[in-house]
């Protein structure tokens, strides 16, 4: 017996059978979508005012990208009608034309992806913050991964029992340092090591050695245990480990895999301790808006970020163009009721404010008392203030901001706040979708022929389905625009 | 198909040349098959190792319990122990969350769902409408090998260096997002492992949801309208709806999470995280109650997806062995439905003490109490289709029938945990272990082993064995018992479900809550004369009674172990296609059934339990048999229905 | 679904209406975004515009899916499934979101914490 309505639908459903099966897949995928819709909703909805981080309220922040979101938006839209038109191509038996708009529905998946990535390659390089101790936050960017701990290390000491330690990813440079066991269980002690795949199958070695070990101890004490030793003697096995390398390596520490660091050792929080001399863990950034959401209007004056920025005219500049808009503001108020709400005076709208940091010997760079030595300029423009502050006033100073000051930094990635997260997931995922939709489109295009020869109607059906599907995904990102970018 | 060929060779495993017209290899006849029957045996055996697998991890979990203060028998000397035993070769806290954690996700994603779900439905389903196969082999193929993936993904977790998962079957955030995060390579901790692997499960259970429900609304064969459909395929399409509906919000939660632990982002981290002392490293701003939504809103209808196809397997197993139709067949058709839809919007009587508002657990105590009405319905028609009857008391219907009043314990216990203010009591306790263990162990498992041994001559053309049936059922029965009715009165004097060393910890905390004089809750037990000073030692002597049983229930499956694999070969061959006299289109098949199934085009000519038809020359008349006379006595219509019915 | 070629140009044409009528909504829906016309409250944008915005987004949504996805065509069966789904999704959005707006919690909150520094100017 053959699988029945294969091509042709049945009566009294109206479907064939893929139809009906991609019409219950896109049920599961209104679901998956529904659910991140929920969560977009819920996390924007559960912003507690000057606790968690404010969500980039309308487009002010990112205008840069709604042009790249509203053309991709366009390109979308042209490749769904295109699908349409491919199908009618082949109900019209015309396989030429129906080549040519298949090919361009997939040329226009590219194009989405391909500005798709434009846009995360500047958000996860070119834009960064610092949040500092009391919550201020810079905007700006952090110069050559300065956000890392450079270090110059001599030895690692880790155990045997754990995972492979974090550590060695961290090591610069294509060379894996030549490493002496010089403390450790006896048999492992004078084992030279001197390139990753050897240090993991000693390692590996090592750990046998030491769980074998544990167990006979074990098996020795709880015997005496048994037999009623009194005070029997308590398992003892050596499993820590210290490596000496034969001249110092440099290691580039990821601060979020860093427990603590010192002048002299960087503790890992899988207990690895990397010894040696650090060689610097300034961040160095360039300031481009500072936004004082999270701090309380009464204490914006004496923020953290002032003494780090270390410039009074930028301050002055914060709070001139804060005063402009509270202007602006009590000014619409005075017909609206006379009290301006609580949310507009945490808002973004009053406290997130272009600043530029003058460079010395340039205009506006008067007033530092602090002639630090590595004060660097940087002849870039900031841009991500957006298009109001064009032209705007020379070189910056770059910033050498402490480390004790810092709460939490990073680029404009996933993990910079919640409109950041899901922003990149729902993105992300929505991608995939374009990317498995396409690569279907492509496939029933270049190996369509055959199938079309044989029996059309069956190719015009997959090509109806992949539609579905295809459509779904414009669908999905109709929402996604306006909610991700505009609103 | 090679229906004459099938007869001849009736033993399933016989060899490779059942069937002359396919000269398949062994691998694609019998692993990389497309055939649903041996996907459908695929997946029964698979979920039966993962089900002895997750007993196994029980039963060391309840050695800690029982006996806090001794080294595991038999493991303590085994490597992988060393790191989560403790000098003394006692179970560590870690291990027990570990093995907690991983009983609960491979007993629910890997044993029973594919046990219930994947091996019956996919064997049963096509069979009892009359399809040659499933509309999607191929689709119905990936499903199974996404599902052995994932399964193998999370054993595999377990010799990671950091263990497998170990924050509960529920994984909430940011127990979870924390968990393990100090090691240099995030990707390969059993934490991230745990959703990579329930990506996988998540994305074949949609497959297969997708498959089932598309066969069964296209594929039924002619006269197979909707009301002539078998009980077990109207569960089986409701299943398929709450699995197609409900698994991709976890999938969007197990996402998410894969996101907090390896990009760091905030889903579920809220700000100002404090772990272990000091500040998480995190931006903050995200809410673990999201994840709980999120997890839930799968979680509960899974509850559902665990108990219909068992009620669906008794509801086919009863009407045959009391040769009775199914009482109010409707009413069971339609209850299912209101139970489908009900299913989606009760979830967050899982959350009563998140504190997430009075007005939402209002709601939600409110629908958690209707859907009982339904699950009761169903049940009453079982025990009603029951009376009167002259009941054949084979093994399937021993099973069957006990299944009954497990599920009703279970499901009455269930009540007061509907109520916010009892649950407050009694939230994770050992009273919701118990009430969830009887709907799930004696109650769905017990159906699924009723649904083996009732389909088994089918599968394999021998009966299996009765006396090593009765052999495994009644210590079952007894044992199942043993294990958790105790369990209701730990948890009603308030033993905590995660207490890995059991008695200890709670000795010591309930001598300072009940004991100590004028405490607030010494007074309240005073008062309801409910607990007295003692009750703690009582109640601790009661996780051997548990403990016990446990290990025992495992030494009495033994016999099944034997039946199911010996009776392949030496069991009682069947002498004829129908060796139950059923009336359903599985048993028009040849046996075992061929590649394609029918061996002519199958017609469903009435209803699917035409017992007893006053009249008829047999106490059965089966729906694929045509006798004019006999269709007379057919209350239902013939028409085919142009509608799928009301909800699904 | 049309299946000879003659009806084939009205399929056509409406596809290519469907078509720009999305191109104009979403050039509408920049503008709500960016224009301060549409700005009805005060400075800055608000939650006027996201209504909008998400309005004009469910009347493209509703386009595709009944004229490219052909749900125009199809029977009730479909419907069926799909509005159940849409209320499944849309139960699980409302009712997680119950869980930060709980009208009877909001009852009994009389504390107003920051209530302290709105008085002062910034």
């Amino acid at each position: 017996m053959e699988i029945p309505y294969e091509v042709t639908p049945r009566r009294d459903t109206g479907l064939y059978n893929a139809k009906l099966g991609v019409w219950l897949f896109l049920a599961s995928e209104v679901m998956l979508f529904g659910g991140l819709f929920s969560a977009y909703v819920f996390l924007r909805l559960g912003v507690q005012e000057g606790v968690d981080n404010p969500w980039p309220w309308g487009v002010s922040v990112h205008k840069d990208f709604v042009w790249l979101g509203a053309i991709n938006t366009i390109v979308l839209i042209a490749s769904s009608v295109g699908v349409v038109f491919a199908w009618v191509a082949l109900k019209e038996r015309n396989w030429r034309r129906y080549q040519i708009y298949m090919y361009s529905v997939v040329a226009c998946a590219v194009i989405f992806m391909c500005i798709k990535s434009v846009e995360y390659y500047s958000k996860l390089t070119q834009h960064h913050g610092i949040k500092l101790v009391d919550n201020s936050v810079m905007e700006g960017k952090i110069l050559d991964k300065t956000d890392r701990i450079r270090f110059s290390g001599e030895k690692l000491t880790f155990s045997l029992q754990g995972a492979v330690p974090a550590a060695i990813r961290d090591f610069d440079g294509e060379n894996f340092p030549k490493f002496k066991v010089t403390e450790g269980p006896e048999e492992l002690v004078g084992a030279e090591i001197s390139s990753m795949s050897q240090f993991k199958s000693w390692f590996s070695d090592g750990r046998r050695l030491v769980t074998n070990q544990l167990t006979e101890e074990r098996r020795r004490f709880r015997g005496e245990m048994a037999a009623g030793t009194e005070n029997p003697k308590p398992v003892s096995v050596v499993s820590s480990v210290t490596l000496t390398a034969a001249e110092p390596f440099g290691v580039t520490g990821n601060p979020r895999k860093i427990m603590a660091h010192s002048e002299s050792a960087i503790n890992y929080r899988d207990g690895v301790k990397v010894e040696g001399k650090l060689v610097s863990d300034e961040v160095q950034f360039e300031v481009h808006e500072v936004d004082l959401q999270l701090v309380l209007p009464t204490k914006q004056r004496e923020s953290v970020v002032w003494s780090v920025i270390n410039d009074e005219p930028a301050k002055k500049q914060f709070f001139d163009a804060q005063h402009k808009k509270y202007e602006e503001l009590l000014e619409y108020y005075k017909d609206h009721g006379g009290v301006i709400p609580e949310s507009q005076l945490r808002g973004r709208f009053l406290n997130v404010q272009y600043v530029h940091v003058a460079a010395e010997g340039h205009e506006g760079g008067h007033g530092k008392e602090d002639k630090h030595a590595d004060v660097h300029t940087s002849e870039t423009n900031p841009t991500a203030g957006g298009g109001e502050h064009e032209g705007a006033h020379g070189p910056s100073r770059i910033l050498s901001v402490p480390r004790d000051q810092i709460k939490f930094m990073g680029n404009h990635g996933p993990r910079y706040g919640t409109y950041y997260a899901i922003y990149f997931t729902m993105t992300a995922l929505h991608g995939l979708h374009v990317v498995g939709g396409a690569l279907v489109l492509l496939f029933f295009v270049v190996f369509g022929k055959k199938l079309y020869l044989k029996n059309p109607e069956h190719l015009a059906n997959r090509v109806e389905v992949g539609g579905l599907f295809w459509h779904f995904v414009d669908l999905i990102w109709i929402f996604l625009f306006p909610i991700m970018y505009l609103l | 198909m090679s229906a004459a060929t099938a007869h001849e060779h009736a033993e399933a495993h016989g060899g490779h040349d059942d069937h002359h017209e396919h000269h398949d290899p062994f691998w694609k006849k019998y692993i990389f098959s497309t055939d649903h029957k041996v996907i459908g045996i695929q997946y029964g055996f698979t979920s039966l190792v993962f089900l002895a697998f997750g007993f196994f991890l029980m039963m060391v979990m309840r050695w800690s319990i029982a006996y806090p203060d001794r080294a595991v028998p038999l493991l303590a000397d085994w490597p992988w122990f060393q790191a989560w035993l403790d000098d003394g070769g006692k179970v560590t806290g870690d291990l027990y969350n570990m093995f907690g954690a991983m009983h609960g996700t491979i007993m629910v994603f890997l044993g029973i769902v594919p046990l219930a779900f994947g091996a019956f439905g996919n064997y049963v389903t096509p069979l009892q409408i009359g399809a040659p196969d499933m509309a999607f082999p191929r689709l119905n193929m990936a499903s199974y090998w996404l599902y052995l993936l994932g399964g193998a993904l999370m054993f595999v977790s377990f010799f990671l260096p950091s263990g497998a998962a170990k924050a509960g079957w529920t994984n909430y955030s940011p127990l979870a997002t924390t968990t393990d995060l100090h090691y240099g390579d995030l990707f390969w901790t059993g934490q991230t492992q745990w959703l990579v692997a329930m990506a996988l499960l998540i994305s074949s259970s949609l497959l297969g949801a997708v498959n089932f429900i598309c066969t069964i609304i296209n594929l039924r064969c002619k006269g197979m309208t909707w009301m002539r459909l078998p009980f077990f395929v109207w569960a089986m399409l409701v299943t398929g709806f709450l699995l197609l509906l409900a698994f991709p919000p976890l999938e969007v939660a197990a996402i998410m999470q894969l996101m907090d632990r390896l990009a760091g982002t905030s889903f579920f981290v809220p700000s100002g995280l404090n772990v272990s002392g000091m500040s998480f490293d995190a931006a903050g701003g995200g809410s673990p109650l999201l994840y709980q939504h999120l997890f839930w809103f799968l979680a509960h209808p899974e509850v559902y997806v665990l108990i219909l196809p068992a009620i669906a397997i008794v509801a086919e197993i009863i009407p045959c062995n009391t040769r009775k139709p199914l009482w109010g067949y409707k009413t069971m058709v339609y209850a299912v439905m209101v139970l489908g839809f009900l299913a989606f919007i009760v979830w967050a009587h899982h959350m009563y003490i998140t504190g997430m508002g009075p007005a939402v657990s209002t709601f939600f105590q409110t629908t958690t109490v209707l859907i009982s009405v339904p699950s009761v319905i169903l049940i009453t028609s079982l025990l009603i289709s029951m009376w009167g009857g002259s009941i054949r008391f084979n093994v399937p219907m021993l099973f069957a029938t006990a299944f009954i009043p497990m599920f009703g314990i279970g499901g009455l216990t269930g009540l007061p945990l509907a109520f916010s203010l009892p649950d407050l009591h009694l939230h994770d306790t050992y009273y919701v272990i118990g009430h969830f263990h009887y709907v799930v162990a004696p109650g769905t498992i017990f159906a699924l082993f009723a649904g083996i041994y009732h389909w088994y001559p089918k599968i394999t053309g021998r009966m299996m064995s009765t006396r090593l049936g009765h052999l495994h059922f009644w210590p079952s029965l007894l044992f199942m018992n043993g294990i958790f009715a105790p369990m209701f009165f730990q948890g009603m004097a308030g033993f905590h479900r995660r207490a890995f060393d059991g008695g200890k910890a709670y000795e010591q905390i309930s001598q300072q809550v009940f004991a100590e004089p004028n405490t607030f809750l010494a007074n309240i037990a005073e008062t309801l004369n409910v607990i007295d000073a003692d009750a703690p030692l009582r109640m601790i002597d009661l996780n051997l009674v548990t403990s016990g049983s446990a290990w025992l229930l495992a030494v009495f499956q033994v016999p099944f172990i034997i039946n199911l694999f010996l009776s392949v070969f030496v069991g009682k061959k069947v002498n004829s296609d129908n060796p139950w006299d059923a009336t359903t289109l599985e048993w028009a098949t040849p046996t075992p059934p061929p590649h394609g199934n029918f061996a002519k085009e199958p017609v469903a000519f009435r209803g699917p339990y035409e017992y007893s038809v006053p009249g008829a020359p047999r106490d059965f008349t089966p729906q694929f048999e045509s006798n004019p006379a006999l269709t007379a006595g057919s209350e239902h219509d013939a028409e085919p229905k142009e509608e799928i019915a009301a909800a699904h | 679904m049309a299946d000879a070629s003659h009806d084939m140009t009205k399929t056509k044409k409406s596809y290519a209406a469907v078509g720009i009528a999305l191109l104009v909504f979403t050039v509408v829906t920049v503008t709500i975004g960016l224009a301060p016309i549409f700005d009805f409250g005060p400075p800055g944008p608000d939650g006027m515009d996201f209504v909008l915005g998400l309005a004009v987004a469910t009347v493209k949504a509703s386009l595709v899916a009944l004229i490219f996805m052909h749900l125009n065509h199809e029977k009730g069966l479909i419907y069926k499934i799909l509005l159940f789904t849409v209320l499944f999704a849309l139960g699980l959005m409302i009712l997680t979101m119950f869980a930060d707006i709980d009208p009877i919690l909001e009852q009994f909150e009389t504390l107003q914490t920051t209530r302290g520094w709105l008085t002062e100017k910034p």
